[in-house]
């Protein structure tokens, strides 16, 4: 790109602009960035009641999170939550988009039906799910005429929270894989067919390939969202469970020593080691973005 | 234009079935509203109170309408729900927007008294010749005490009791529970029902590793045992008398409720509500849900069983323990108006405002003897059995320190295994013991 010197009209553009975007970046500056500092901050720091009293204690936090099997097993349980949630996700949204992408009776109203849980509130989604899952009343096991303990034994309970992650996500990466879809000019598949490709062929050689940006996009926001998992079992799940320390996350675990045990600095230094360990997936993911992403 | 209307209908249904779902819920705790009361033309200024409890409010508030006739103060008060009360207050704290009064908690009130936040009230006790605090429940009165000074008003005190459904005993031919009733009774009446009612769903009782104060620290101070011991240094969990009492609870009372699976899914209430459950120890704040409820009728409320510790077949001292919590009316430190606050809560904890809390069924009083008429506060349902603990029974504040919350969660996650595996209790309390001893070291440090 070539600098020029910008003309009087494109500078007041410029200055308009500026304003324009104003209360986007006061907010951001007010409501995230300060926050991120301040829990830096928080970290090194034995907090004290209502934000003051903060003393300084230098490394603590983070050696006793070091020594602490509950930040592992919790973080454990996040990763699993996304190991097995996100390929389904993604696979799921993937095969959805290509069926409703085509010409066919109802594709409005199939579309509408699969982003649905999109536009409920979580929470809603998570009490509706766990009176389906109940194991005495239940409608599940009462359509299903089982005893089956969906969420209240450590083998199921993270299936079934897997379940209605998976549910409630696969709509909006479907209408974000269908915009890249749409994208994909027709004339790579007539070409393809000509040469005697497959629908399936040209779905691996084509489609994929083409599409690899979108799902380079849903993957990553996806690792990012599922690490930070905690509302679905904080809902769905009550903590005299016996499931509940094989579905508990690190972002509860924060939760609890920030809010309930009262102890900021600690439940900081939970939320950094989350934070790094999310920004070096990032970066590896960012390195190696060129071995498998298309743009063209 | 066809499909848009079919998708945006679907759309509309689905947005509405969850709003519908969401309502019941939230109906209780969201009530943001405020309110005036009296109005009063030419007032010399407002209080603004702040409380968590909706079922509250209207009998609060037309006790505080008596004090704003001769104070001349209007009140206006907030009700935000629990967990946004307290959000309310932090955020309060940090930016100096308080209300001038507002409810103290037992799980907050050291946290609120040590920083600073809540008027030391001890100048203006001291010059109120209506204020003497022997007048009230000394657990209440000491939980609002911090270092010797009072930050509290109590406002009120809660006990426990049993609920059964006489609709289930009837079913099942069970006699009706009695107040001369052991807690090997109870169990062995819970036993029957659970029993009888095996093909219906139907358990005697309910009691999950939360149901602390309502159900098992009750079991625990009547075996003789305790949670915390008298000075707050060390767990009363290894004492021999607390460990015959969880021992009794692993196995009499686990048998006779649902699988801990299906405790840890259901809610007693909500299972008891459903005509599931024939029994179920609940306290005196829950009233209200019970007196309300479809099935009222069906409902009748026992004493707490004894623990016939010394085996002559009586209930003798100490032997039926209630657990009881109070609440406290508070000032904030650098309101505006501490002596207009002061007068009204001086006011509501008044033995006439006292009084008339129990008589409009809003909850038992603080001042002891101004309870009486709670018993008949809710019409046809006899309540009285929350009263007559108070004379026929032993009293025990609920257990407390200053980091209750820690390890009051830490025993309720400890004892999941306990109720899986009812054999492995002893060692289960002994280790909630040893990490509440840690816990408590820390705290004393």
């Amino acid at each position: 790109m070539k600098r020029k010197k910008m003309s009087a009209k494109a500078r007041r553009e410029a200055v308009y602009g500026l304003i324009f975007i104003m209360p986007t970046i006061i907010g951001l500056l007010i409501l995230n960035y300060y926050p991120i500092f301040e829990t830096v901050y928080q970290s090194f720091c034995e907090t004290g009641d209502f934000g003051k009293g903060n003393t300084f204690v230098g490394l603590a936090n983070y050696i006793t999170l070091f020594h602490d099997s509950e930040v592992f097993s919790t973080l454990f349980n996040s990763v699993k939550y996304a190991v097995l949630s996100l390929p389904l996700t993604v696979c799921l949204s993937l095969v959805l988009a290509v069926l409703l992408n085509r010409k066919m009776r109802l594709r409005g109203l199939y579309r509408t039906i699969y982003f649905l849980p999109m536009v409920c509130a979580p929470a809603a989604i998570a009490m509706v799910w766990k009176w389906m899952f109940n194991q005495d009343y239940g409608l599940l096991n009462h359509i299903l005429n089982t005893k089956i303990s969906w969420v209240t034994d450590p083998a199921n309970a993270m299936i079934a929270i897997v379940v209605v992650g998976v549910w409630s996500s696969i709509g909006n990466n479907m209408i974000l894989l269908l915009g890249g879809l749409q994208d994909i000019p027709k004339d790579y598949y007539e070409a393809a067919s000509v040469d005697g490709s497959t629908g399936v062929h040209s779905f691996f050689h084509i489609t994929i390939p083409l599409l690899s940006p979108m799902i380079f996009f849903i993957v990553q926001t996806g690792i990012m969202g599922a690490l930070q998992l905690f509302d679905l079992p904080f809902m769905i799940m009550d903590k005299s469970s016996r499931a509940w320390p094989s579905v508990k996350t690190i972002t509860y675990l924060f939760y609890e020593y920030a809010f309930e045990r009262s102890d900021r600095g600690y439940g900081a230094a939970i939320i950094m080691l989350l934070i790094c360990i999310i920004s070096i997936i990032t970066f590896i993911l960012q390195k190696t973005e060129k071995k498998w992403v298309h743009y063209d | 234009m066809k499909k848009k209307l079919i998708a945006m209908t679907l759309a509309l249904l689905m947005v509405l079935s969850l709003a519908a779902c969401g309502g019941s819920s939230g109906s209780a705790d969201n009530n943001t509203g405020t309110s005036d009361t009296a109005a009063s033309e030419g007032s010399k200024g407002t209080i603004s109170v702040a409380i968590w409890d909706e079922n509250q409010r209207p009998g609060l508030e037309s006790i505080a309408a008596e004090w704003t006739e001769q104070s001349g103060y209007d009140v206006e008060f907030t009700v935000p729900g629990w967990d946004g009360y307290w959000t309310m207050l932090e955020a309060g704290v940090s930016g100096g927007e308080m209300p001038d009064v507002f409810w103290m908690h037992s799980n907050n009130a050291e946290k609120y008294m040590a920083s600073g936040v809540l008027l030391n009230l001890d100048d203006y006790i001291a010059a109120d010749d209506t204020m003497n605090l022997s007048n009230y429940f000394e657990g209440v009165t000491n939980l609002y005490t911090h270092e010797d000074a009072h930050y509290a008003i109590p406002k009120d005190h809660d006990t426990i009791a049993v609920v059964y459904n006489k609709a289930i005993f009837d079913k099942y031919g069970v006699a009706y529970p009695t107040n001369d009733w052991t807690w090997e009774d109870f169990a062995a009446i819970a036993q029957e029902i659970s029993d009888k009612g095996a093909a219906d769903g139907v358990y005697g009782t309910y009691c999950n590793t939360g149901s602390n104060q309502d159900t098992w620290y009750n079991i625990i101070y009547s075996y003789g045992g305790e949670v915390i011991n008298a000075d707050k240094t060390a767990s009363g969990y290894d004492e021999p008398a607390t460990l015959e009492a969880m021992n009794f609870i692993a196995q009499k009372i686990l048998p006779a409720c649902p699988s801990p699976d299906s405790m840890a899914s259901t809610g007693g209430d909500t299972m008891f509500l459903s005509g599931l459950l024939g029994m179920v120890c609940q306290g005196s704040w829950t009233v209200s849900n019970y007196a309300n409820a479809d099935n009222a009728s069906d409902y009748a409320w026992v004493m707490l069983p004894y623990a016939d510790v010394n085996g002559n077949g009586t209930c003798d001292e100490g032997e039926r323990c209630s657990i009881y919590n109070g609440l406290g009316w508070s000032i904030y430190a650098d309101t505006k108006e501490p002596d207009a606050a002061y007068s009204l809560i001086s006011y509501l904890g008044s033995q006439k405002a006292q009084m008339e809390q129990s008589e409009l069924g809003v909850t038992m009083a603080g001042y002891i003897g101004c309870s009486e008429p709670f018993a008949d506060a809710f019409g046809e349902m006899d309540v009285s059995a929350f009263v007559d603990i108070e004379e026929q029974g032993t009293l025990v504040f609920r257990p407390y320190s200053k980091t209750t919350a820690i390890w009051e969660s830490d025993a309720s996650q400890a004892l999941v295994e306990a109720w899986s595996a009812p054999e492995k209790m002893t060692e289960v309390a002994q280790n909630i013991a040893a990490a509440m001893n840690e816990t408590l070291a820390k705290e004393n440090k």
